[in-house]
């Protein structure tokens, strides 16, 4: 074939072997790579090769966690431009439930150190002004995980904090130091 | 010889493009913050329905692939809006009397049906139909049909959610008028594009190999959205 004549009609060979050829490429680009990768099923291996099996692995809603899960409550008053820090000692992956309720609009973030590493690698996750948060959190690495309350107004606030999860102790940071407390179980 | 080996690569190569591409918009569907609007909805919305069937035209491949193939040997403007119009006439048709009729057909057995539709333009393009069965089937009633499969396919995405009666006709007929822009939109986009192209010397040169690819588009979609719906648990 040359440049000329390819401008002409494409002869019956030539179009039987590019629709066959189009249909198996096809073919073997959905057994080797979409198969695996969408619907978990690896007919030639090449998944399980490759990795992209695991693209398909569904996500399994059950975790286990190897402790009993804590649940803790405080209370704290904010005099105004007030702040004070309560962090979780959690594992990596642990998850933790929280509500927070304030009788005041107060400043947050909730943030997290991880261990060993301290404040200059701290990362926040969330922050504003509020006088109530709900959420669940799934702690991204092992340190400390918490909230950073700040009473911006001119009269004090008082904040009621719930919390649920797989921490093993709570600090508490508070006019320049920080002491350990102890968890105050919801329900015994 | 040594040509049509090349080209046969060039195919191969070219294949795996289009794998990346179906790869990156994984599943065609109303999704996500778009579907809670939608089932949240009751009464009229035409502007959010607008934009969501200009998003679906947009954003949708398959339907885009087969544009491509349409409009890929029609050189003159006036030809594009009237092979468009039967595709638009088309799809308008079976959407509104979808929806209205509640016709439900399974979503994948439809979309497998659009990538087919791709195969067939490709096969067509590249003259398949003139040189096996010795003539072509009348290209507008082809156009016209595979019209109204999409259209059945655009149907059942938005059957998928519970669409309320109040003010359903405005809603759907807001997101046909949507389709429309958002094809108007995507095909101009393609049409300078192959128009740039066509006055390059590649463009004849790699019509067969460029059809030979949307071919493969083709069957890859078909074969991906039939596993899809041998393959997915019913839920």
């Amino acid at each position: 074939m040359t440049q000329a004549d390819s401008n002409q009609a494409p002869s019956p060979r030539n179009i039987l072997i590019a629709s066959a050829l189009a249909f198996i490429v096809a073919v073997i680009i959905l057994l080797a790579v979409i198969l695996p990768a969408e619907f978990g099923v690896d007919p030639l291996g090449t998944g399980r090769l490759t990795g992209l099996s695991a693209l398909s692995n569904p996500i399994n809603p059950f975790e286990e966690q190897l402790e009993v899960h804590r649940s803790d409550y405080v209370e704290f008053e904010l005099g105004p431009f007030e702040s004070v820090e309560y962090k979780y000692l959690m594992d990596l992956e642990s998850p933790l439930i929280f509500s927070w309720r304030a009788d005041g609009e107060v400043y947050y973030d909730l943030h997290a150190e991880p261990a060993g590493l301290g404040e200059d690698y701290a990362e926040s996750f969330e922050q504003g002004n509020s006088s109530q948060r709900s959420g669940s959190y799934h702690a991204p690495f092992s340190g400390i995980h918490g909230w950073f309350w700040e009473n911006r107004s001119g009269s004090t606030v008082l904040v009621r904090l719930y919390t649920a999860g797989f921490y093993q102790a709570s600090t508490v940071f508070r006019d320049g130091g920080d002491y350990e407390r102890s968890l105050e179980p919801v329900a015994k | 010889m040594g040509v049509n080996i090349r080209k046969l690569l060039t195919t191969a190569s070219a294949a795996v493009w289009a794998l990346l591409v179906s790869a990156v918009a994984a599943a065609h569907t109303i999704a996500g913050s778009d579907a809670s609007y939608v089932q949240a909805i009751d009464g009229p919305a035409v502007f959010p329905f607008i934009y969501l069937g200009a998003k679906h035209m947009v954003t949708g491949y398959d339907h885009l692939l087969f544009l491509v193939g349409v409009i890929f040997f029609l050189y003159r403007p006036r030809h594009v809006v009237q092979y468009v119009t039967l595709f638009a006439v088309g799809h308008s048709i079976t959407l509104l009397l979808g929806v209205l009729a509640d016709i439900r057909i399974n979503a994948y057995l439809i979309d497998a049906i659009i990538g087919l539709s791709i195969v067939y333009k490709a096969f067509e393009n590249i003259d398949g139909f003139r040189r096996f069965l010795g003539f072509e089937p009348n290209t507008r009633v082809a156009v016209f049909v595979f019209g109204l499969f999409h259209g059945l396919g655009l149907a059942t995405r938005l059957q998928e959610f519970t669409l309320s009666d109040n003010g359903l006709v405005t809603n759907i007929i807001s997101f046909n008028i949507g389709v429309e822009i958002g094809q108007m939109l995507a095909l101009s986009a393609v049409f300078i594009l192959l128009s740039v192209w066509r006055h390059r010397a590649s463009y004849l040169r790699h019509a067969f190999v460029s059809n030979s690819v949307l071919m493969t588009g083709g069957f890859l979609l078909a074969g991906y959205q039939l596993s899809a719906f041998l393959l997915q648990p019913p839920y």
